[in-house]
């Protein structure tokens, strides 16, 4: 590469950045500015920072346990999702069967109704198996779309794998059970990694379900923010705070699963 | 050991016909090499002893025991993969202590096999490598030293030279023999290269669509070749076959007419391979006249392509003519006892 294009790539690459990270950077401003500098209706660059917006969101108002329901629904989740997901996605890569198309592009449909039409009847399902409002219900719902998720995304890891590999272990004493979990696993760490971060993502940030199927005890950190807009305004400080800590998650898991998630990312997801 | 198919059939979900009651049998301690066409069943052969397939019909034998059902791993068979199939995320040395590792066998004990395996390949220096930064050959060695480490009964090699490069090919072929004849391991080798076949194997078996043809020693399938497929699948260029017909003791086909004594009459296809078909620099009473075609040098040979009337041929002979031009007269000696007869309709041999 030149050295002008090299440029103009740091050009480009400053500009995404820019816009990516500006938001943050306000948000953060934002759970740190006294109510009048937030409000001003020119925005204000320097201000004398206030910590009050945390401890009184957080411990006051008790939105603390909400962020710990975020971790069990999205972790579990996760968990959930790829121990379902990840064997069935298997089978979808190395077997044939007969439907074998249609039933994986069935798990594709379940992701096409608008979430909205699925929400009220899952409530009633929940409703009469008496699981509204608790967090099994949130952890099941998101269950349902992370499973196409993975499904789709860890198939194209799987085919990514030479089948040879499945027959050297199994040549090398494995039984099949031992061949998936001891061999097969293992080289499929980067795409499940991957795949991973994004069922969490997608869990931690969901709303629309969450919002209908808790209201109380079990409301999680997406469903609680709203709860900041009052008849007396909206406490711009607080929503700031807690979308701050919303975020941190989400960032310390990215990092966590780096190293895995750029090849993960890069090869084998977009196959399918 | 002796090691049987018997009257194996697999059929696979789409119908595809890719062994069609294959028998055969060998011993402890042969290299034996299975080689055909694409499609002839080779591959299949070899993953039905592995256990990586299921037949459909027949039974697969170990010393007179059923092992049709059994899984890979309880068959002391390993495999070598054409394109290696090493894991990627471990060492060389993971990699050649795996069957060990999983087999369960005292550390100290892998290491020391390990280490002796590596000496036997020469691949001691790779040990601390990751197979991404393996050659083509490096790797297979590696593969090999994975398939032999436990001592397995037999080893199965799926064409695993392919992948190579035509000199390392070459070293690795010899390299292959070298361990048969230390290690005295069965090997079951398959390949669609006749070359590798013709020096490897203690047996060859060829396979047609799914049958075998002949199970023999490279020097019986080269001069007694069981059918006209065999006759002209082996051999570079391949065996001449003519298609005509024995009268009065005279094989005719076209202008040429050679007599063929004591032979009996009816539709004939004669085989004669290039090589022993005799180069005359003068018309002989036993020679034929053909018009050459083309000449090719293949040091130290030449090939001539002649043809006389609608019957073509080709000859190898010593490149030691350059006077020979296309449409030179060449006067060819076919050895009576050169001579293979095979039925026109069967293709089998007639003795």
């Amino acid at each position: 590469m030149t050295r002008a294009w090299r440029m103009a790539a740091l050009a480009a690459l400053i500009v995404v950045l820019v816009i990516a990270l500006t938001p943050y950077v306000w948000l953060f401003m934002t759970s740190i500015k006294s109510r009048l500098d937030a409000l001003a209706d020119t925005p204000v660059w320097l201000f004398t920072p206030t910590f009050e917006h945390y401890p009184k969101v957080f411990l006051d108002k008790g939105y603390l346990p909400m962020v710990f329901n975020s971790l069990v629904v999205a972790g579990t989740v996760t968990v959930l999702s790829l121990a379902v997901g990840v064997p069935g996605a298997y089978v979808f890569a190395r077997h044939r069967f007969p439907g074998k198309e249609d039933l994986f592009f069935f798990f594709l449909t379940t992701r096409m109704a608008p979430p909205i039409s699925v929400v009220v009847p899952m409530f009633l399902l929940f409703s009469y198996v008496g699981l509204v409002d608790t967090r099994t219900s949130v952890i099941l719902a998101h269950s349902t779309f992370n499973l196409s998720l993975v499904v789709w995304m860890m198939r194209g890891f799987f085919e990514d794998i030479p089948r040879e590999i499945d027959e050297a272990a199994q040549m090398d004493g494995h039984t099949k059970a031992g061949m998936f979990f001891r061999v097969l696993l293992p080289i499929a760490a980067p795409g499940i990694a991957a795949t991973a971060v994004l069922c969490f993502i997608l869990s931690w940030n969901e709303f629309l379900y969450a919002l209908i199927l808790v209201a109380f005890e079990s409301r999680t950190l997406t469903v609680g923010i709203p709860g900041l807009v009052t008849p007396h305004g909206t406490l711009w400080g607080q929503v700031a705070a807690v979308a701050i800590v919303a975020t941190l998650p989400i960032i310390v898991f990215t990092f966590l699963v780096q190293k895995h998630l750029v090849r993960g990312l890069t090869f084998g997801a977009v196959k399918g | 050991m002796t090691v049987a198919f018997r009257k194996v059939s697999k059929v696979f979900a789409d119908g595809t016909l890719a062994l069609d009651g294959l028998d055969l049998e060998f011993e402890a301690g042969e290299f034996v090499v299975l080689l055909g066409p694409s499609g002839s069943g080779k591959t299949t052969a070899c993953r039905l002893l592995a256990g990586l397939e299921q037949a459909s019909a027949g039974r697969i034998e170990v010393d007179g025991q059923d092992i049709t059902d059994l899984p890979p791993r309880e068959r002391k068979m390993s495999m070598v993969f054409q394109n290696y199939a090493l894991y990627a995320h471990k060492s060389v040395y993971d990699n050649i202590a795996y069957p060990l590792k999983v087999r369960r066998w005292p550390r100290a004990e892998i290491e020391s096999k390990v280490k002796e395996v590596a000496g036997l390949l020469d691949i001691e220096r790779l040990l601390k490598r990751r197979p991404r930064q393996l050659s083509g050959g490096e790797a297979q060695r590696v593969a090999v030293a994975r398939a032999l480490v436990w001592q397995p009964d037999i080893c199965l090699m799926d064409e695993p030279l392919s992948n190579l490069d035509a000199i390392l090919r070459l070293q690795t072929r010899t390299e292959l023999k070298r361990l048969h004849e230390e290690l005295g391991t069965t090997f079951v080798f398959v390949t669609h290269d006749q070359e590798e076949a013709m020096t490897l194997g203690t047996r060859i078996a060829v396979l047609k669509d799914g049958r075998l043809v002949q199970f023999d020693t490279a020097h019986e399938i080269y001069h007694r070749p069981a059918s006209r497929f065999v006759a002209e699948f082996i051999g570079r260029p391949a065996m001449n076959t003519i298609d005509g017909g024995i009268v009065d003791g005279i094989f005719r086909a076209g202008d040429v007419a050679l007599p063929t004594p004591g032979r009996d009459p009816g539709p004939v296809v004669l085989g004669i391979r290039p090589e022993h078909i005799v180069l005359h620099d003068s018309p002989r009473e036993d020679t034929l006249d053909f018009r050459l075609d083309v000449p090719e040098i293949v040091e130290p040979d030449m090939l001539l392509f002649a043809a006389c009337g609608e019957v073509a041929l080709v000859v190898r002979a010593k490149a030691d003519r350059p006077e020979l031009r296309r449409g030179d007269a060449l006067h060819l000696e076919f050895p009576a006892d050169r001579l293979c007869f095979f039925d026109p309709d069967t293709g089998a041999r007639r003795p």
